[in-house]
């Protein structure tokens, strides 16, 4: 179940490469939201106890509730442009994350051989991380740095439970405060840098002096 | 038992050839019907095809003997890859260890023979949509082998019809991979028949066409020749869509059958639908989506591999 899982995030990464709007990044990241809810939630069907449902009622709340809401309206008020401006093409781009996903796959082989890790999830949420890491490189807008920046935080959560197979809850819990307040200060950000500067794009803050 | 396998293979081939159009009228009735129209009756191809076999063949003066043997190899060529496929539980009647080679090639073989002719006619349209086709089959090619060859691969097999009977439910990654590989099989298909996404088999206007330019100055029996081969292949992308389903059923030849018209008709389905809600891409896009269809290929490939 958690390959599945796996594979199907994998898939949604695959489509953020190719996709040209804003808004099916936000969709994307409430998707992986609700897979990494399913897959916490998967273990604790065979033993179930209420404390455990804290941790996947907080990551559904918080990743496929709050954010995607918030960034969507950050879109309305500031009135973001549906296209995400890339820096290099597309298929350039998706060229790229195969030949990264192919480099990170094989190697999490190797390493599953002397370490005693899950293969699959680790190899897609080192993906994700990769995958965010380029989002933020090759893309001009603000608003699609902050949805790489979650797709990278994605990454390292399903990174975490491929090694460990039970995660401390508080410090996840603590985590996705972290990310959540992060999220909000960037569009308190983005929004005070759309009263002084017209665009919304990092090529613009070249113009930033104290 | 021999014989028996023998005709149900023959009786494969000759429902392929025969529903072949119906397909193809079929998805345009639906299609039709979800923009609100009325619709060319479903044997509608079948009126075509008798149409043009009425009709005189005229070719251009510049032509060569290539344009007057490429309708008929590609035609030949076509009906040689639909019979390996398999219907149901049927064997087919080429099934021999490594024709999943031979299928790819053979319909790359009717390509290559299609692209020659369009440029032998010698019209600057017909050289621009001949390399179309030739630029975006560069990328519809590895869709095949990474989608085939994984399972290919994982099956240890290389015949289409053991390939397909190897995939067995009794693991939930397979029901997610068959599942995922349908995607990229429909992709595939929607690319090689040249429908809706990539290319708008309706529009008659040069400079957006990429398989319809290629036939622009054939007419009568070659005409014929090439719209039965692309109805054909059609049906064949879509059988190989729908042999993905095989393994739902219990094995056995009526199932097998059953299962055969349910997923073609629900196939007819979705590609109507993605014809009715998609607009066609602009040319600079179809290799990334083409890659798409790729990288998830890969991707089953990956994870198939590192599985344990």
């Amino acid at each position: 179940m958690q390959n599945v899982l796996s594979i199907l995030f994998c898939l949604s990464l695959f489509y953020l490469a190719v996709t040209s709007r804003v808004k099916a990044y936000v969709s994307v990241l409430q998707f992986q939201g609700i897979l990494l809810t399913v897959l916490i939630v998967f273990p604790f069907i065979k033993h179930f106890s209420v404390f455990a449902l804290i941790l996947p009622a907080t990551l559904f709340i918080i990743k496929v509730i709050l954010i995607p809401r918030y960034i969507n309206r950050i879109i309305i008020n500031l009135d973001i442009k549906r296209t995400i401006d890339p820096t290099i093409q597309q298929f350039t781009f998706l060229l790229l994350i195969i030949f990264s996903m192919t480099l990170i796959f094989t190697t999490s082989n190797i390493l599953s051989n002397s370490t005693d890790i899950e293969t699959i999830p680790f190899a897609s949420g080192f993906s994700a991380i990769v995958v965010g890491i380029f989002v933020i490189i090759f893309r001009k807008k603000l608003i699609i740095h902050v949805a790489g920046f979650l797709v990278l935080e994605n990454g390292i959560f399903l990174f975490g439970t491929a090694v460990v197979s039970e995660l401390p809850m508080m410090i996840e819990i603590g985590v996705l405060l972290d990310v959540f307040v992060v999220v909000f200060l960037m569009g308190i950000a983005l929004n005070r840098i759309s009263s002084t500067l017209s665009g919304f794009e990092v090529t613009s803050l070249d113009r930033l002096k104290d | 038992m021999e014989l028996i396998t023998t005709i149900k293979g023959i009786i494969s081939l000759l429902v392929i050839l025969g529903l072949a159009p119906v397909f193809s009228g079929l998805v345009n009735k639906l299609k039709a019907i979800f923009t609100g129209k009325i619709g060319a009756p479903i044997l509608q191809p079948y009126y075509d095809l008798k149409r043009l076999l009425k009709k005189e063949t005229i070719n251009s003066g510049s032509s060569s003997f290539i344009s007057n043997i490429s309708p008929a190899i590609n035609l030949v060529v076509v009906i040689i890859a639909a019979a390996i496929l398999p219907i149901g539980f049927a064997r087919p009647m080429i099934s021999f260890d490594g024709d999943i080679i031979l299928f790819a090639y053979l319909l790359g073989l009717a390509r290559f023979f299609q692209i020659l002719a369009a440029m032998d006619i010698g019209s600057s349209f017909e050289g621009m949509g001949a390399a179309r086709e030739a630029a975006f089959s560069v990328f519809a090619e590895p869709i095949f082998f990474f989608t085939l060859g994984s399972i290919a691969f994982i099956s240890g097999l290389t015949s289409i019809y053991d390939i397909y009977h190897s995939i067995s439910l009794d693991n939930v990654s397979y029901i997610v991979f068959i599942i995922v590989c349908s995607i990229s099989v429909f992709i595939l298909a929607v690319s090689e028949c040249s429908r809706m996404p990539v290319d708008d088999p309706n529009t008659h206007l040069e400079l957006t066409m990429i398989h319809e330019v290629m036939i622009l100055d054939n007419s009568g029996i070659d005409l014929f020749l090439y719209q039965y081969s692309s109805y054909i292949k059609l049906f064949i992308y879509a059988m190989l869509e729908t042999s993905f389903f095989y393994p739902f059923g219990v094995k056995s030849y009526t199932v097998g059958i059953i299962i055969f018209i349910v997923v073609i008709t629900a196939l007819s389905m979705a590609l109507a639908i993605v014809e009715t809600i998609t607009s066609r891409f602009k040319m600079k896009n179809i290799p990334q989506y083409l890659l798409f269809a790729t990288a998830i290929g890969v991707l089953n490939l990956l994870i198939y591999t590192f599985t344990k």
